[in-house]
C-alpha cells in the first residue's frame, strides 16, 4: 500500500506551525464547514467517517461523541478533553502532530466541541512536553486572536473556552478517568466504570475524551467528507494512522500510513530494515502493553482487525522492532518494571502482581528460578489479567504472558542453563528506555520517612 | 422491585439497591474490603468482590453494581471463574501482608483475617522477602499507622475526603509503593480522627489508646449511648476486667450514621484519673476538708438543707439522667419546698412540632444555622450531617461573626425575627430570605448560647411551614448532653413550675456534677449562699466553696435516660460498676429523709416518667423570652468565646487528647488584624477587664470586622470586649 499522509500532508515543506502558514493551505476551512453545519450534521460526518480513537482502545469516535447528551437536555456544563498525555513506552506520535501541525489538532479540538455542544475544552499535556506546550499555546493564541476560538467563535454566537493542563510525570493519567480525577486537581487514579465519562466525566458532567490524533483528524473529515474518509484504509479501520517505528530499525521515526499496510512494508521498505545484519526477532505492534508478534506475523497488515485475529492489537501505532540480540526475559523484565513503576496503586491485582512479575522475571533473568516459578509467573499474568480496575494491569501481563508464549524456550534455557543465555550483553539496546536511566530516576526520588527500604529493595531489583 | 438472579436464586430488590446488599438479603455474602457506603460511591479498589456477570466476560466489581432487571450474578459460591478471581484478589492481598496476626490488635476481629479463613488460600506461593516500611507511624497521638499491613482500601483518606471532610490523611506514591500519610507528617488533628480506626479492615491503623491493651476474647462490649455531648451516639463500650478499654460506635443511622468524634471516643479513660473523688467530704471548721462516711455526709447534707428552709436552689448540669434530676427535682419540690433552679438548657414546646431525626437533614434543600457557636465545637455529629446535606447539593448557610453571612455576635434571634418579618429584611440577609423562600425542605440549627433561642427559631419555622409551606426541622443544639431531659424532668415534676435563682442569700445550694461546678454562674450564687451540696468527679474551684462534696460518677457508670438534642430519649446502660454508690442511689437515700419516696433503680424511675403526660401538653409558665440584653458598646473588639468541644474536665484528663485542645489563639478579621499591624502567628497581647493574656494570633478572612474569637478555656476573666495589640509594640488600640 502506498504512503499517503493526511494529518502531516504538506508539513515536510511547509511551516503549519504558524497561522498564516496553516491558512495558507486551506486550515480552518473544515471549521468555517463546521459552524455553518448543525451539530448533528457534524456529528454524521464522524459516524459515516467510522473513525477509530488512536489513543489505544479504538473506540469509534463518532459512536462515542453521540453517547453525550444534547446541550439542551442536560442542566450540566458538556466538557471535550483532548488526551495529550502520550507516554506509552515507544509512542511519539502525538508530539510529532502536537509540534508540526499544532493548528490542524486546534481546528481539531474547536470542531469537535461544537460538534457536542461543549463550551470548555481542556487539553490534557505530559508534564515533560514543554517545547509540544509552546508551540501549542502559541497557535492558541493565534487561533484566539484570529477569532477561531473564544468568544463568538467566527461570529457564530458560541463561545469556546480552551485551557491547557500539564500533567505531572504519571502514564496512569493518559487513562481516561485518571486523567481526568488529575484534571479535577486529584489524585491521578482510574474512576470505576460505568458511569462512563460520555455520561459523567469531569466535574460528573458529560465529557468526550479523546486523543491528539484522532481529534487533529476530525478536520479533514469534513474537508474530504465522511463517507470518502472511510473508503480510505481497509475494512473496519479507515483512515491514516501516525506510526511511531522505534527500537532496532535503520529508519526509526513516525510515519503516516493507510491502515492496512503491512508490518513488512513498513519496516522494511519505510524503515530501512534491520541495521548491522541483524535478524529480526520479534515486533511488538501497537506500544508495549500489547502482545508481541514473531518474526514469521511480519506479514501482518496494521489495521484493527487483522492485528486481533493475531491476538495482539493496534494499541497507540508504536510499532517496536526487536532483532535477535535481545533477550525476551530481559525485555519482558522491562516491560514489568515500566508497570510496576507506573501502576498507579488504587486495585490489588494490579499493585502487587506487577510488583511480583518484577520479582519473578528478575529471579528468572538471574538463573536462580526453578521450574515450578515459570509457573507461576504464567498464573500471576493470568491472575491480573482481567480482575483489575483499569486497563494497566492487563497491559502488563498480557506482553508478559505472550513473550513466555512465543518465547518459552529462551526461558526456560534461563532455568536449565542457571544464567542469562545472552551473557549479560545489553541486550535491549535501543528498545525501549535503558533501565539505568529508569533507575537513576527511582534514585533521585525524594525521601519519604517509612519507604526507604522499599525504594532500596526496588532499585536492587531494577539494578 | 426488580428481579435479579444471584446464584440461580430469584430475589425481588429496589431498583439501584448495591448488589452487595442484594445478596446479603437472600443471605449470600460478597465478600468486600473497600466497599463501605457510608463514604460514598463505591470505588472498586481492592477487587475482593469479583463476581460473574451473565452477559459480560470479564469480571465485575460487584459493589460498583445495582440491582437492574433481569441481572443475572454468579459468586464464588456457583461460579468458577468468580471463585478463580477471588482466590486470586485475597493471594495477591496477602503477598506482601506480614500476617503477624499473633501480636496485632486486630487478630480476632479482623476482616482480613476473617475472608482469608472463609476464602483464602492455605498458603502463600511468595517467595520474596516482603515489602517492608518503618513502623509503626504515629500519625497522631491518638493513631498509630503500620504500613505493612496496610492493604491499601482506601477508607481511612475516603473519610478524611468525603466525610469529615477535613483532607489530611491521604496516599502518597504510587503502585507498590503507595502509602497512606498525613502531609508532611503533620499529625491528623481533626474531629473526628478516630472513625478511621473503625473503618480500618486491618490492623493497620490502630489505637493508641487501646494497642496492647486487650484481645477480642477477653472483653465484654456493652451497649450504651455516649454522655458527652447532646448529640447522644450510640456506642458499645468495651470493658476489660471491670474497666473501660476504648469505645466503639454502634450506628445508629438516624443520630449518626456510625461516626463518633474524637472525644466521645477518647475521653474514657477519665473514669481511672487519680485525681478523681473517691469518698465524700465534709468542710470541718478551720481544718478544711475531711474524708466522711457515706452516712455521715448524708447526715451533714440533710443538716444542711434542713436549716436552709425553703431558701433552696439546685444548679444542675445537664449531664444527670432524666431520672436522677427527677429525684433530684422531687427532693428539692417536694421535699424542701423550693422551685428554684439553675438549667444549663431550656426547651420550647413549641418546637416539638418540628422535630425530626437528625438523617433529615441530609435531605434538606436549605439548611439554616443561627448562633455563633461553632457547630462542631457543640454537637459535632451535626457538623457531619451539615457536610453530608452539603454534598448532597443542599444549600447550607452559616449565619455567625465568622459565616457565610457575617451577622454581629448574639444576633440570631434578632436575624430569626428578621427573616420572619420578611418586609425589609437587611442586605446581608436578603440572599438568605430568598433561598429560604423556595426551599422545599429546610433544616434550622439553632448553636446559641441564648436559652430562650427555641422560642425565635420556632417562630420562624412555623413562618416558614405556615406561610412559605415548606416542610421545616429544627435542631436547637443544647449545651449539654442530657440538658434537655433535665429540662424536661424538672419541668415535669413541678407541673411548669419555676423560679429563677433570685438575687441576695441563698439557704443551700445543691451542685448537681462537675458542669455546673465549673459555671461561672454557679461560682456566684454559691458566694451567696449558706451551705453548698456538691457532687462532683473531680475537684474544681467550686469544691472549695462546698460544705459537703458527694463523689460523682460518669455516664459510662450509670443506668437512666438521656434525651438527645432531637428529643429521643435513650437507655444509658451502666457500663463499668463505680466505686460507690452512685447519684439515684444516694438521692433516693437523702429523699427518704425528707420523706419523699424514690426507687434508687433507674428502670422503675423511668416507667413512673413514662406514665406523665406527655411534654407539650403543659402550658409551661416561664420566665418571659427576653431579647438579649444589647452588648455595650465601647472601646476595643467584641468577643466571641468559643465553647470547645475538646474541653471539659474529662478531655483535660487524657494525655493522648491533649493535642486536640484549642490553641492559645485569638481569631481576628483581616482588616482588624492589619489596622494594629498584626500578622496571622504573632503573638499578640488580649486585655479585658484587667486581665491580659498573651495568645497567637489568626486570621480568619470570615470573621465579621469589629470581633474576636477566642476558646472559652483562654477568654477566663475576660469581660464583653477586648483590647488586642502587638506583644512587641505593647501599644493598644
Ligand atoms: C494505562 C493507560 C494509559 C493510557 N494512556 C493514553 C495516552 O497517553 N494517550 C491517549 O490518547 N490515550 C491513552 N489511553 C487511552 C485512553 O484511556 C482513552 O481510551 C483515549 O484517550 C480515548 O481517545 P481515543 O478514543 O481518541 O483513542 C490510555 C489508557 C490506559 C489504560
Ligand atoms: S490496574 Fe493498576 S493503574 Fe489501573 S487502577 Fe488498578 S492499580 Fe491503578
Ligand atoms: S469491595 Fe468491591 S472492589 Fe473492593
Amino acid at each position: 500500500m502506498p504512503r499517503r499522509e493526511l494529518l502531516l500532508e504538506d508539513a515536510d515543506t511547509r511551516d503549519l506551525t504558524k497561522l498564516a502558514g496553516y491558512e495558507a493551505i486551506g486550515g480552518y476551512a473544515s471549521l468555517r464547514k463546521a459552524l455553518d453545519m448543525e451539530r448533528q450534521a457534524v456529528l454524521a460526518e464522524l459516524l459515516d467517517a467510522n473513525v477509530r480513537g488512536r489513543g489505544g482502545a479504538g473506540f469509534p469516535m463518532g459512536r462515542k461523541a453521540s453517547f453525550l447528551p444534547h446541550p439542551d437536555d442536560t442542566p450540566k456544563p458538556i466538557y471535550l478533553v483532548a488526551n495529550a498525555d502520550e507516554s506509552e513506552p515507544g509512542t511519539f506520535k502525538d508530539r510529532e502532530i502536537l509540534l508540526r501541525v499544532p493548528h490542524l489538532f486546534v481546528e481539531g479540538v474547536v470542531i469537535a466541541a461544537y460538534t457536542i455542544g461543549s463550551g470548555h475544552a481542556f487539553i490534557y499535556l505530559r508534564g515533560e512536553y514543554l517545547a509540544e506546550f509552546e508551540v501549542v499555546t502559541a497557535a492558541l493564541e493565534e487561533a484566539r486572536a484570529a477569532g477561531y476560538l473564544g468568544k463568538n467563535v467566527l461570529g457564530s454566537g458560541w463561545d469556546l473556552t480552551v485551557v491547557v493542563h500539564r500533567g505531572a510525570g504519571a502514564y496512569i493519567c493518559g487513562e481516561e478517568t485518571g486523567l481526568l480525577e488529575s484534571l479535577e486537581g486529584r489524585r491521578g487514579q482510574p474512576r470505576t466504570k460505568p458511569p462512563f465519562p460520555a455520561i459523567s466525566g469531569l466535574y460528573a458532567s458529560p465529557t468526550l475524551i479523546n486523543n491528539v490524533e484522532t481529534l487533529a483528524t476530525v478536520p479533514k473529515i469534513l474537508e474530504l467528507g465522511g463517507k470518502k474518509y472511510a473508503r480510505i484504509g481497509v475494512e473496519n479501520s479507515a483512515g491514516t494512522r501516525v506510526f511511531s517505528l522505534s527500537g532496532n530499525v535503520v529508519n526509526g521515526g513516525n510515519y503516516e500510513l493507510e491502515l492496512g499496510t503491512t508490518l513488512r512494508e513498513l519496516i522494511d521498505e519505510i524503515g530501512g530494515g534491520i541495521p548491522d545484519g541483524r535478524e529480526l526477532k520479534a515486533i511488538i505492534p501497537g506500544g508495549s502493553s500489547v502482545p508481541v508478534l514473531t518474526a514469521a506475523e511480519v506479514d501482518t497488515p496494521l489495521d484493527f482487525d487483522s492485528m486481533a485475529q493475531a491476538g495482539t492489537m493496534l494499541g497507540s501505532g508504536a510499532v517496536i522492532v526487536i532483532d535477535d540480540r535481545c533477550c525476551m526475559v530481559q525485555l519482558g523484565l522491562r516491560v514489568a518494571q515500566f508497570y510496576m513503576h507506573e501502576s498507579c496503586g488504587k486495585c490489588t491485582p494490579c499493585r502487587e502482581g506487577t510488583r511480583w512479575m518484577v520479582q519473578l522475571l528478575r529471579k528468572i533473568e538471574e538463573g536462580e528460578a526453578t521450574q515450578g516459578e515459570l509457573d507461576v509467573l504464567l498464573n500471576v499474568c493470568d491472575r491480573i489479567l482481567g480482575n483489575c480496575l483499569c486497563p494497566l494491569g492487563d497491559a502488563a501481563a498480557m506482553p508478559v504472558a505472550s513473550y513466555v508464549a512465543k518465547f518459552r524456550d529462551e526461558f526456560q534455557r534461563h532455568i536449565d542453563e542457571g544464567a542469562c543465555p545472552f551473557g549479560g550483553e545489553s541486550s535491549l539496546a535501543g528498545v525501549l528506555a535503558p533501565v539505568d536511566q529508569h533507575d537513576a530516576h527511582l534514585r533521585s526520588q525524594i525521601e519519604v520517612p517509612g519507604i526507604r527500604a522499599e525504594r532500596e529493595s526496588l532499585t536492587e531489583a531494577h539494578g | 422491585m426488580v428481579r435479579v438472579t444471584i446464584d440461580g436464586q430469584e430475589v425481588l430488590a429496589p431498583k439501584g439497591q448495591g448488589l452487595v446488599e442484594t445478596a446479603a438479603s437472600v443471605g449470600i455474602e460478597i465478600p468486600v474490603f473497600c466497599y463501605e457506603p457510608r463514604l460514598g460511591p463505591p470505588v472498586g479498589a481492592c477487587r475482593m468482590c469479583l463476581c460473574e456477570v451473565e452477559g459480560l466476560p470479564k469480571l465485575q466489581a460487584a459493589c460498583t453494581l445495582t440491582a437492574t432487571d433481569g441481572l443475572v450474578l454468579r459468586t464464588a459460591r456457583t461460579s468458577e471463574q468468580a471463585a478463580g478471581g477471588q482466590s486470586a484478589i485475597l493471594e495477591f492481598i496477602l503477598l506482601n501482608h506480614p500476617l503477624d496476626c499473633p501480636d496485632c490488635d486486630k487478630g480476632g476481629e479482623c476482616p482480613l483475617q476473617d475472608l482469608t479463613f472463609r476464602f483464602g488460600p492455605g498458603s502463600t506461593r511468595m517467595q520474596f522477602p516482603k515489602r517492608t516500611f518503618d513502623k509503626p507511624i504515629p500519625i497522631s497521638p491518638l493513631i498509630a499507622l503500620d504500613r505493612e499491613r496496610c492493604i491499601l482500601c482506601y477508607r481511612c483518606t475516603r473519610f478524611s475526603e468525603s466525610v469529615s471532610e477535613d483532607g489530611q490523611l491521604v496516599a502518597a506514591n504510587r503502585g507498590a509503593q503507595s502509602i497512606i500519610a498525613t502531609f508532611e507528617d503533620e499529625p491528623y488533628r481533626a474531629h473526628f480522627s478516630g472513625n478511621v480506626l473503625e473503618l480500618c479492615p486491618v490492623g493497620a491503623l490502630t489505637s493508641t489508646t487501646y494497642r496492647f491493651r486487650a484481645r477480642p476474647w477477653e472483653i465484654q462490649n456493652v451497649p450504651t449511648v455516649c454522655g458527652l455531648c447532646p448529640v447522644g451516639c450510640n456506642v458499645w463500650a468495651t470493658t476489660r476486667e471491670g474497666k473501660v478499654a476504648r469505645i466503639l460506635s454502634r450506628n445508629h443511622p438516624e443520630v449518626h450514621e456510625g461516626w463518633l468524634c474524637d472525644k466521645g471516643r477518647f475521653a474514657y479513660d477519665h473514669l481511672r484519673a487519680e485525681d478523681r473523688l473517691r469518698t465524700p467530704l465534709v468542710r470541718v471548721r478551720r481544718r478544711g476538708f475531711e474524708e466522711a462516711s457515706h452516712e455521715a455526709a448524708l447526715d451533714a447534707a440533710e443538716a444542711g438543707l434542713r436549716a436552709a428552709g425553703s431558701s433552696v436552689v439546685v444548679a444542675f448540669s445537664g449531664g444527670e439522667t432524666v431520672e436522677q434530676a427527677t429525684a433530684l427535682a422531687r427532693i428539692v419540690r417536694e421535699g424542701l419546698g423550693s422551685d428554684a433552679a439553675l438549667l444549663p438548657d431550656d426547651w420550647d414546646a413549641a418546637l416539638d412540632a418540628f422535630r425530626a431525626p437528625l438523617s433529615a437533614i441530609r435531605d434538606a434543600d436549605v439548611c439554616l444555622i443561627l448562633g455563633d457557636d461553632p457547630v462542631v465545637e457543640r454537637a459535632p455529629v451535626v457538623d457531619l450531617w451539615l457536610r453530608a446535606a452539603r454534598r448532597a447539593e443542599a444549600e447550607v448557610i452559616a449565619v455567625n461573626p465568622a459565616g457565610d453571612v457575617q451577622a454581629a455576635p448574639g444576633s440570631a434571634a434578632q436575624v430569626c425575627a428578621d427573616l420572619r418579618e420578611g418586609k425589609k429584611v437587611p442586605t446581608e440577609l436578603r440572599e438568605t430570605a430568598k433561598s429560604l423562600k423556595s426551599a422545599k425542605r429546610v433544616a434550622l440549627v439553632w448553636s446559641e448560647d441564648d436559652p430562650t433561642g427555641g422560642r425565635h427559631v420556632g417562630a420562624l419555622a412555623n413562618e416558614l411551614h405556615e406561610n412559605g409551606r415548606a416542610e421545616v426541622a429544627v435542631y436547637v443544639l443544647p449545651r449539654t448532653p442530657n440538658g434537655r431531659g433535665v429540662a424536661t424532668a424538672w419541668y415535669t415534676v413541678g407541673e411548669g413550675r419555676s423560679d429563677p435563682p433570685g438575687e441576695g442569700e441563698i439557704g443551700a445550694l445543691v451542685v448537681s456534677g462537675d458542669e455546673a461546678a465549673s459555671d461561672p454562674r454557679v461560682a456566684d450564687l454559691a458566694a451567696r449562699a449558706s451551705f453548698v451540696l456538691t457532687t462532683a468527679m473531680f475537684q474544681s474551684e467550686l469544691t472549695a466553696w462546698s460544705h459537703v462534696v458527694l463523689p460523682g460518677t460518669s455516664y459510662l457508670e450509670r443506668e437512666g435516660t438521656y434525651v438527645n438534642l432531637e428529643g429521643r430519649p435513650q437507655r444509658l446502660r451502666r457500663a463499668v460498676v463505680p466505686f460507690g454508690p452512685d447519684e439515684l442511689e444516694w438521692l433516693a437515700q437523702l429523699a427518704e429523709r425528707f420523706g419523699v419516696a424514690i426507687d434508687p433503680w433507674a428502670a422503675p424511675t423511668a416507667a413512673e416518667q413514662a406514665d406523665l403526660p406527655p411534654a407539650d401538653e403543659f402550658a409551661w409558665s416561664r420566665p418571659d423570652p427576653q431579647a438579649p440584653p444589647g452588648k455595650p458598646a465601647g472601646p476595643g473588639l467584641e468577643l466571641v468565646r468559643i465553647g470547645a468541644l475538646f474541653s471539659g474536665a474529662a478531655v483535660e484528663r487524657i494525655p493522648q487528647l491533649q493535642f486536640q485542645r484549642p490553641a492559645a489563639e485569638v481569631e481576628l478579621a483581616h482588616e482588624d488584624a492589619s489596622t494594629r499591624g498584626i500578622a496571622p502567628g504573632e503573638a499578640v497581647v488580649v486585655t479585658s477587664n484587667g486581665t491580659s493574656r498573651e495568645l497567637r494570633a489568626g486570621l480568619n478572612r470570615k470573621l465579621r470586622v469589629g470581633v474576636v474569637r477566642i476558646p472559652a478555656e483562654h477568654a477566663k476573666d475576660f469581660g464583653d470586649r477586648v483590647q488586642v495589640s502587638r506583644l512587641s509594640t505593647g501599644e493598644s488600640r
